[in-house]
């Protein structure tokens, strides 16, 4: 009998994406938990979708099969019974293999770290992706791996990043009501050759925020530069094997985007630094490289310097290893790429899905069993399964949950209802974001809040601009106070007195 | 239908009544622009969503060179319709446009703007567009890539698709390295033999390298002694030793028929090279460039004219190397060698192969030069590796050729002109054709330096009696 060995076998597959759901710390209290279960970040949904299903629908047609995801402990069960659920079964290509990593709550466990943690298991280039990153239709993570896969072939680079233009700047005046805006990163980069040079990070210690400083160096390399604080870190990286080694050895650096990729940028003029981490960049000496070949080709440039002995009788061939970091741009005009970084992003992502969703659809949404035939709902909203609305409510481009309900006479403009939410009669509610069965109480008036999952707004309570989160019962009120102290922001909380 | 229809021919007036005959009646011409009319119906009346109108198709078919051409000899032009479909000769055929313009103008309903976009609807499905070159077929990038194919493959498709690596040699080279991972990698399968599968599977390898580019004749010829290698692998041998065995014979193969065949010829076209001499030299080859370099290296004074083309300008990299080592060089465009070809005294190029009859396949714009060079009574000197020597006859340049990429790849045009002015994509009434290689044929050479000797183009088909082999 001969049995046939599965082809797949013979290659080994190129790529593991690893699929970092962190815990979300941004977007409490959406995040907080519900009762004693968490709500994770990688499952608060887009549109009725959980934001982590985006991030694998956009690997599925890239060839990649194998998926590292990693979530903290306390989310394990949830995240594994969706990734296992039937929702998921809209990726069959993919091999998904989740992993935790323990956490105390406020341990700093940034991406770097993660990354070490799981070092064993990656044992060949990676993609990393965020799961809150939203990727525009026109952008395709083909396109990202095969500039990686060029730039690796052809002069050895190690990275290559993804930027994309924010669609508009958030404006002076909007609120604050729910924490700073994501402050804006500058960055230097190349658009010939697609180089990302130099990264600017906000807010950080030993740096003047009015300067910035770019070495001779750099620009005698690139003397074309452009610079700019349009372009926005997804945070979706292609890295080659060797940056865990550089990882390794940098174990200082937390954070994959806000530590380790602007120190990599700065070593890639400064020859000296690069000498260092020779050894750990060029370790696979005996594969041979593309390099004669290129030297062979005819649009390949030459090289310019002419070649002199040094004093040390060593000649000065190349700019040593490299690692030169790539990057790939996507324009806002080509499609919306975004990031669920904080509240603001959320609710106005999910207004634009409306707004596609509307766009799309030729006519008014098709209206469920449980909707009353009276209840206004306009065609840019989107309403969940099990929905039951009942009439003379009015639902404007708003995002409802599965299971919901929703009472007479309510007025719902511009929000986020996850599942399971009761909204009273009479209640209005304008740019909030309520996280999973809340309960709105009778004419409450709600503008602009975010509620943590399981909050109860009381009959007829009135918030504006406010975190309403859930006290915790047994604790003094010494406690909430010390709370109120540590946030700056103002926060409402719920008391019953 | 029918309602303005400039008068051409009496059979003119049958229009209206052809849909009733039956199809027998018709001759087959006529039968073929019925097709046509509706495929350009449905095309129309799909382009312009539902305008009512199914019998409003203006298409004018692009009126390329070359165009299909049916047996009909007879004036229906079926230009009620705005159509051209059948022209047979100039006269009929500008006689049709006047008339298809004539229709446009004087449609009634719709107007000109459903008439333009069912004309770009029919242009646009028309995939066959200009018959010359038609059968080189267009490029397509292949997919994410199967699961068979080996990563160090993938890349290397899409270093030549995007044409990072170019040049006979280089590809050469880059092939036979990456090979070289492939085999490294490669485990025998059970219940198989090492010489059997491994070929098949370095073929699927090359099936996805063909797809990102035609293959070239050395990788052609690299590929088949690879190939008569792996086939006389010793099957008792275990398999790491074989696998070292191959990479050691890829290994000698570049040293031999590459790099130290390269020294050679430089040594010899060296010889050609006298003090005082004005070489002219044509695109980037990297042997004429190693020749040129070594040349200056052993003293002797020269100046070199380099002559370049678009789209590819590789002749501005071959100035920037000679003139980092000190050459003096003048840089020219292909237009002007009329200009200073009287003051040259050689002519080197560079191939891409050699072809049994001597014809020499090289970049586009070398036959012009090499002709050029001949009528003036300049010695025309071609560097070439015996590798690159293909068993075929080659008579011209249009049955095997290659067309280059559209979209402004090699971005050769300074950033302060605006892009849009560029003619870099199709756009209606102009198709762009790069053919990248063309012929010279043996009349236009004088001699060809291998490494085996300096030969005339005719007797290539000795060589391989020089060089002792059953094959090239």
């Amino acid at each position: 009998m001969d049995f046939f060995e599965d082809p797949e076998d013979v290659v080994k597959s190129e790529f593991i994406a690893v699929v970092l759901a962190g815990f979300g710390r941004e977007l409490q209290p959406l995040t907080s938990n519900h009762g004693d279960e968490p709500c994770p970040k990688a499952l608060l949904p887009i549109g009725n979708k959980p934001m982590i299903d985006y991030i694998l629908a956009w690997l599925e047609p890239s060839g990649v099969t194998d998926v590292l995801l990693v979530c903290p402990t306390s989310h394990r069960r949830s995240i594994a019974d969706h990734v296992r659920s039937d929702a998921s079964a809209s990726f069959p290509s993919l091999r998904i293999d989740l992993q935790t990593y323990g956490d105390p709550q406020d341990s700093s466990f940034g991406t770097g770290s993660i990354l070490r943690t799981f070092a064993h298991r990656i044992d060949r280039d990676f993609v990393v992706l965020p799961c809150d990153f939203i990727p525009p239709p026109s952008l395709q993570l083909l396109t990202v791996l095969n500039k990686f896969r060029m730039e690796s072939a052809a002069s050895g680079s190690i990275l290559t990043s993804t930027w994309y233009e924010a669609p508009s700047q958030p404006d002076k005046n909007a609120g604050d009501e729910w924490g700073p805006h994501t402050p804006l990163t500058s960055i230097v980069w190349d658009e010939k050759t697609g180089s990302l040079l130099q990264v600017e990070i906000p807010n950080s210690l030993n740096r003047n925020d009015e300067e910035i400083e770019l070495k001779m160096s750099l620009l005698s390399m690139h003397p074309r530069l452009k610079l700019t604080n349009r372009l926005q870190d997804s945070n979706v990286l292609v890295c080659h094997r060797s940056v865990l080694e550089l990882l390794q050895k940098k174990r200082k650096l937390e954070s994959l985007s806000k530590g380790f990729l602007p120190w990599l940028c700065k070593i890639n003029h400064c020859r000296s630094k690069k000498e260092a981490y020779k050894t750990l960049l060029q370790p696979y000496r005996k594969m041979p490289t593309l390099a004669n070949a290129l030297k062979h080709s005819t649009l390949n440039e030459p090289n310019t310097i002419n070649y002199k002995e040094e004093d040390d009788g060593k000649i000065t061939t190349n700019h040593g290893p490299n690692t030169r970091v790539g990057l790939i741009t996507h324009k806002a005009g080509d499609g919306i790429a975004a990031r669920m970084n904080n509240l603001y992003d959320y609710l106005e992502v999910n207004r634009r899905f409306l707004e596609q969703a509307a766009q799309n659809q030729a006519g008014p949404p098709a209206k469920g069993p449980l909707i009353d035939s009276k209840a206004q709902i306009s065609a840019d909203s989107s309403i969940g399964q099990s929905t039951r609305v009942e009439e003379r409510a009015s639902v404007k481009k708003s995002v409802i949950g599965r299971h919901c309900v929703i009472g007479k006479m309510t007025k719902i403009v511009g929000c986020v209802i996850l599942d399971h939410c009761i909204i009273e009669d009479g209640a209005k509610l304008e740019g909030c974001i309520l996280g999973g069965s809340t309960k709105v109480g009778a004419k409450a008036e709600l503008s602009k809040c975010v509620t943590q999952a399981g909050f109860e707004v009381d009959t007829g309570g009135n918030y504006r601009n406010a975190k309403l989160e859930i006290s915790d019962w047994t604790t003094a009120g010494a406690y909430d106070d010390e709370e109120s102290d540590e946030d700056e922001e103002f926060e409402a909380e719920s008391e019953d007195d | 239908m029918g309602s303005e229809q400039p008068p051409q021919t009496s059979e003119q007036g049958q229009e209206p009544s052809q849909s009733f005959r039956s199809q027998k009646s018709m001759t087959k011409a006529e039968r073929r622009e019925l097709q046509e009319k509706q495929r350009a119906t449905k095309a129309a009346a799909k382009a312009s969503g539902s305008t009512g109108q199914a019998n409003k198709p203006a298409t004018k078919q692009p009126e390329g060179g070359g165009e299909k051409s049916s047996g009909k000899q007879s004036g229906k032009q079926g230009s009620g319709s705005g159509q051209s479909t059948q022209p047979q000769n100039q006269h009929q055929r500008r006689a049709s446009r006047v008339s298809g313009v004539g229709g446009d103008i004087t449609r009634p309903g719709g107007g000109p703007g459903a008439n333009i976009a069912s004309d770009l609807a029919s242009r646009s499905i028309n995939p066959r567009g200009v018959r010359i070159f038609s059968h080189f077929g267009l490029q397509h990038k292949s997919g994410a890539g199967k699961g068979l194919i080996h990563p160090a493959i993938v890349r290397l498709g899409l270093l030549f698709s995007d044409f990072q690596i170019t040049g006979a040699n280089a590809r050469c080279l880059a092939t036979l390295i990456a090979f070289k991972h492939v085999i490294q990698d490669y485990t025998t399968p059970q219940n198989n033999t090492l010489s059997r599968h491994l070929m098949t599977h370095l073929s699927a390898q090359i099936s996805h390298l063909v797809a990102a580019r035609p293959m070239s004749v050395t990788m052609g010829n690299a590929i088949r002694q690879l190939k008569l290698e792996i086939s006389g692998v010793d099957i008792d041998l275990p398999e790491q030793d074989a696998k070292e065995a191959l990479c050691g014979t890829i290994d000698s193969y570049i040293e031999e028929r590459i790099t130290a065949a390269d020294q050679v010829i430089a040594q010899s076209a060296g010889l050609k090279i006298k003090d005082g001499d004005i070489l002219l030299t044509y695109a980037r080859s990297s042997v004429v460039e190693k020749a040129l370099l070594r040349a200056h290296e052993e003293g002797k004074s020269f100046s070199v004219y380099v002559v370049d083309s678009r789209p590819m300008l590789e002749g501005k990299k071959l100035l920037t190397a000679l003139s980092t080592a000190g050459i003096p060089c003048t840089y020219l465009l292909l237009p002007a060698i009329g200009s200073v070809i009287a003051e040259v005294s050689t002519v080197f190029i560079g191939a891409h192969s050699l072809h049994s009859n001597g014809a020499v396949h090289s970049r586009a714009g070398t036959a012009l030069v090499s002709m050029m060079a001949k009528q003036h009574s300049i010695p025309v000197v071609v560097c070439c590796e015996t590798y690159k020597i293909s068993e075929t006859v080659q008579l011209d340049s249009f049955t095997k050729n290659e067309l280059g990429p559209l979209n402004g790849i090699f971005s050769t045009f300074p950033i302060s002109i605006p892009r849009e002015s560029l003619a870099t994509e199709n756009t209606t009434n102009l198709e762009i054709l790069n053919p990248l290689y063309d012929l010279t044929p043996p009349k236009n050479i004088t001699a060809v330096v291998t490494e085996v000797g300096i030969i005339p183009p005719t007797s290539i088909g000795t060589i391989h009696i020089a060089l002792g082999r059953q094959i090239v």
